[in-house]
């Protein structure tokens, strides 16, 4: 295996959201070491920004059969579209592509539905969120997230009480936000939702805010330490706990490198994390090692797989033929931005591999190649097309069986097109 | 460029020509995995060329999301200690389903309370693992993968899946995404979504089977996208025609304008899916379907209601439907959910997560009643029920009585078991 493709494929694929055309042969002159400073030291302005979807609050919602509900109803679903488009849109766009990666990591890993929030407002104030501290400080940012009216509307922090806690946002702090499974007692799980206690969020707009009357004043003891805490105080006991940076490389091995293999032990990502400061966690990962190890593959999530077809392929979400389909096939495949499963997560690897979803691949990529314009492929003589797909997809090799499979299918562009993204090659990224 | 988008071998391109090009190109040392993409594509017409015979037992699990309150599910109404617990997330007595040993379904359960009275339910009190994992992932993968102390990548029914013939049929889950439960080292279970699955036709389908052609220099995850893409065209094949179709009549059901009533939520429907293609012979021993929702940590009581409603309804049609094909005999469903919900009702109507909850197996294999010890609402741990019968005693019975298989082969020397079937 070419391992100076193994690794820009893996820069472009995992770091990103893959190449635009040309770009993956131009790194390959670039050399590897320059492409990674590349990633890791991005212009300061996303030229490629979209701009920010118009979201208002859009208050209660009305009462079943009157009037007002109708158009509530129109309003609501406009925005949920509205913030779907954009965010697809932005991650074909960015020229910022490791922030972009980083802001769909985050997404998955404070998990967090439309499905329950229901209004477009708490999720996008969240997607800000996951921006500002993209690669930023975790402490900050777990602070921000306690705040956040869309979390706090997920896991029921309204719910939880003086009178009556409750532990749902407490424990998945602890398990799946900073921690990690059985890095803390049960007891930490209560003692730390009392110190969760007192807030409350407007749904429609996401604001939360502070009520002394449900708010436990009395000291609690999470992981050793006793005091009156505040939410601030206790994430940032959490926070700096050991686990945590174990944690956070662990998440970042799961979804850059591998959910296979687990992080190897005293991996140096843990050590880059000491500052609380995730940027280094990416440099360290990125300049180490582990990219140039053929053994760590993993398959790419169906946003990942779609929004790299319409990067190649010079696609805007926002443009295709019918909203309605896109987001159809994005659901089939199981996978919609701000609809994640539940609050671990999207799923990996094989979950991805079913023969369903092998199906809706093949319909989806067969939509959008009938969208694309393919004339710089139809300009190359038919026996170099699959080596131009190779580049254009940040494919590091065909198989055998793929490169035969194009072959016999290099005069009719549109169908080689479909087979290159269906590929095995492309849905894995090696 | 017109090809004939019919599912012959030689129509899906994999014809004498197409194969030894392929093996040219390819080398000799594919001629085992080209051999095996013709005989996936025998697989093609096995729902009707080589139906499951009859009287072989079949399994269909059912998977409840999110944490089904099992005290609101088996209701120990006469024990003043639950009116305690949750003084206002309670039944009153009168409007519930009693069974024996002062418990009663939830009233929405008369589907399953009619099954109950012919004899046909075992239920399972108190079934958990040791030392209750309360989150919902970690606790859905240890009953999942039936492991709750290693964590292991494949399911319990993959492991049994990896000890049988390869077959893409074997085993089948109902939705685009697979669950843990049927992966398998060796093989997994095929997934299945409502609509069913269409081949590609014409020259892309012939394309693609090209391109799902095993290869020897495929790596794990890429043979695995490979054998996904292959399955399609074996499964879809046998599968498609007869989804269209109509479903078996329920013929002692009510009807309501035409149809069976009963709903029409989302297991309803994965559920008519089953019926149709066990109606069909599907060679298929093992069936996943599910419902979600269960995570009630507010305002529970009508949700849960409606929920329970669902799946008792739902069951009880399926077994009903399944009548006229001389099947439901050897059907066994199986109904559990990751954990149970804390005893006490939280300040919002709610509960949160909590530990062991009771299991249903359901058919007439199964011999009727109560099994397992009912968890004492006074020697409650830290606030939760006790578990008083491990999953795996029901898992290894489920083994070896409906799937006839050594329970060592997915679970190790694993020794306790429940005897909720009749003796064969």
């Amino acid at each position: 295996m070419d391992l100076k493709r193994l690794e820009l494929a893996r820069l472009y694929n995992r770091f990103g959201f893959g190449p635009r055309p040309g770009e993956f042969a131009q790194a390959l002159k670039a050399g590897v070491a320059a492409t990674k400073q590349s990633f890791l030291n991005p212009p300061l302005i996303d030229s490629g920004a979209v701009a920010l979807p118009v979201v208002t609050d859009l208050g209660k919602r009305p009462e079943p059969n009157t009037p007002e509900i109708i158009a509530f109803a129109r309003q609501l679903r406009s925005q949920n579209e509205g913030i779907e488009l954009w965010w697809l849109d932005q991650m074909v766009a960015t020229n910022k592509a490791l922030q972009e990666k980083m802001v769909w990591f985050w997404h998955g890993h404070w998990a967090t539905s439309i499905g329950k929030v229901n209004y477009a407002m708490p999720m996008l104030k969240q997607n800000e969120t996951f921006r500002k501290y993209a690669t930023g400080n975790f402490n900050e940012f777990a602070k921000a997230m306690f705040m956040d009216g869309a979390m706090q509307i997920w896991l029921d922090g309204g719910e939880n009480t003086l009178k009556a806690p409750n532990e749902n946002f407490s424990r998945e702090m602890m398990e799946l936000f900073v921690l990690g499974v059985n890095r803390y007692t049960e007891t930490d799980v209560k003692e730390l939702a009392r110190a969760f206690t007192g807030y409350q969020v407007s749904r429609s707009s996401g604001v939360v805010v502070y009520n002394e009357k449900r708010r436990d004043m009395k000291s609690v003891t999470i992981l050793g330490k006793s005091a009156v805490m505040s939410p601030d105080d206790a994430i940032a006991h959490l926070v700096s706990q050991p686990n945590c940076a174990q944690f956070i490389a662990e998440r970042i091995w799961y979804r850059f490198v591998s959910s296979q293999q687990p992080l190897p032990t005293n991996h140096s990502m843990v050590n880059a994390f000491a500052g609380r400061e995730i940027a280094p966690v990416l440099a360290t990962l990125i300049n180490g090692t582990d990219l140039a190890n053929p053994q760590y593959e993993i398959v790419k999530s169906p946003v990942e797989w779609f929004v790299g077809v319409c990067r190649a392929l010079s696609l805007t979400p926002s443009k295709l033929d019918s909203f309605n389909k896109l987001h159809g096939y994005l659901e089939k495949l199981s996978q919609v931005p701000f609809s994640p499963p539940n609050v671990g997560g999207w799923p990996t690897d094989e979950a991805w591999l079913s023969s369903a979803s092998a199906q809706f691949r093949i319909a989806f990529a067969t939509w959008l190649v009938n969208q694309a314009d393919l004339s710089a492929i139809e300009a190359q003589v038919p026996a170099s097309r699959a080596a131009y797909l190779a580049d254009l997809l940040a494919v590091v090799e065909w198989s055998p069986r793929t490169a035969f499979a194009l072959r016999e299918v290099r005069d009719v562009v549109p169908r080689l097109v479909i087979l290159a993204v269906c590929s095995p090659e492309y849905v894995v990224s090696a | 460029m017109n090809e004939i988008p019919k599912m012959s071998a030689e129509q899906l391109g994999m014809s004498k020509y197409t194969r030894r090009q392929f093996l040219k190109f390819s080398g000799a040392a594919t001629a085992a995995t080209a051999a095996s993409v013709l005989s996936m594509n025998d697989i093609a017409e096995a729902a009707i060329s080589r139906p499951l015979p009859l009287g072989t037992p079949i399994l269909v699990v059912v998977s409840l999301y999110g944490g089904n309150d099992g005290l609101n599910t088996v209701i120990p109404y006469q024990d003043s200690n639950y009116y305690a617990a949750r003084p206002t997330l309670n039944y009153k007595p009168e409007t519930l389903l009693p069974l024996t040993d002062g418990l009663a379904l939830n009233a929405s359960m008369t589907g399953i309370k009619s099954l109950w009275d012919a004899q046909k339910v075992a239920i399972v009190r108190g079934v958990g693992y040791p030392k209750p994992d309360r989150s919902h992932f970690s606790s859905m993968a240890i009953w999942q993968t039936g492991s709750p102390q290693t964590h292991l990548s494949t399911g319990w029914l993959g492991r049994w899946l990896d000890n049988q013939a390869i077959d893409p049929m074997m085993a089948i889950s109902l939705g685009s995404v697979l669950p843990p439960l049927l992966a398998g080292a060796k093989q997994s279970g095929s997934a299945l979504p409502l609509g069913g699955l269409a081949i590609p036709a014409g020259a892309i389908g012939k394309a693609c089977l090209r391109l799902s052609a095993a290869s020897q220099r495929d790596s794990k995850l890429s043979a695995a996208a490979a054998t996904s893409m292959r399955n399609l065209f074996s499964v879809s094949g046998s599968v498609t025609p007869v989804l269209a179709q109509p479903a078996p009549v329920a013929d002692d059901l009510p009807t309501v304008a035409g149809g069976n009533a009963g709903g029409d939520s989302n297991l309803t429907q994965q559920l008519n899916i089953v019926a149709k293609l066990i109606a069909a012979g599907a060679p298929t021993k093992v069936w996943s379907v599910s419902l979600g929702g269960f995570d009630t940590h507010a305002n529970e009581a009508n949700a849960q209601a409606a929920l329970l409603g669902t799946v008792s309804s739902s069951i009880s049609k399926f077994l009903s439907q399944m009548k006229a094909s001389g099947r439901s005999k050897d059907i066994t469903v199986m109904v559990y959910s990751e954990f149970g919900r804390r005893v006490k009702a939280n300040g919002s109507d709610g509960t949160d997560h909590g530990t062991a909850g009771p299991m249903f197996l359901i058919g007439d294999r199964v011999q009727g009643g109560m099994y397992g010890d009912q968890p004492s609402l006074t020697k409650l741990i830290d606030g939760d029920l006790a578990v008083t019968t491990d999953f795996r005693d029901v898992y290894s019975s489920v083994i070896e009585s409906v799937l006839q298989t050594p329970a060592e082969k997915v679970l190790g020397n694993w020794s306790g078991r429940v005897k909720t079937f009749k003796s064969a």
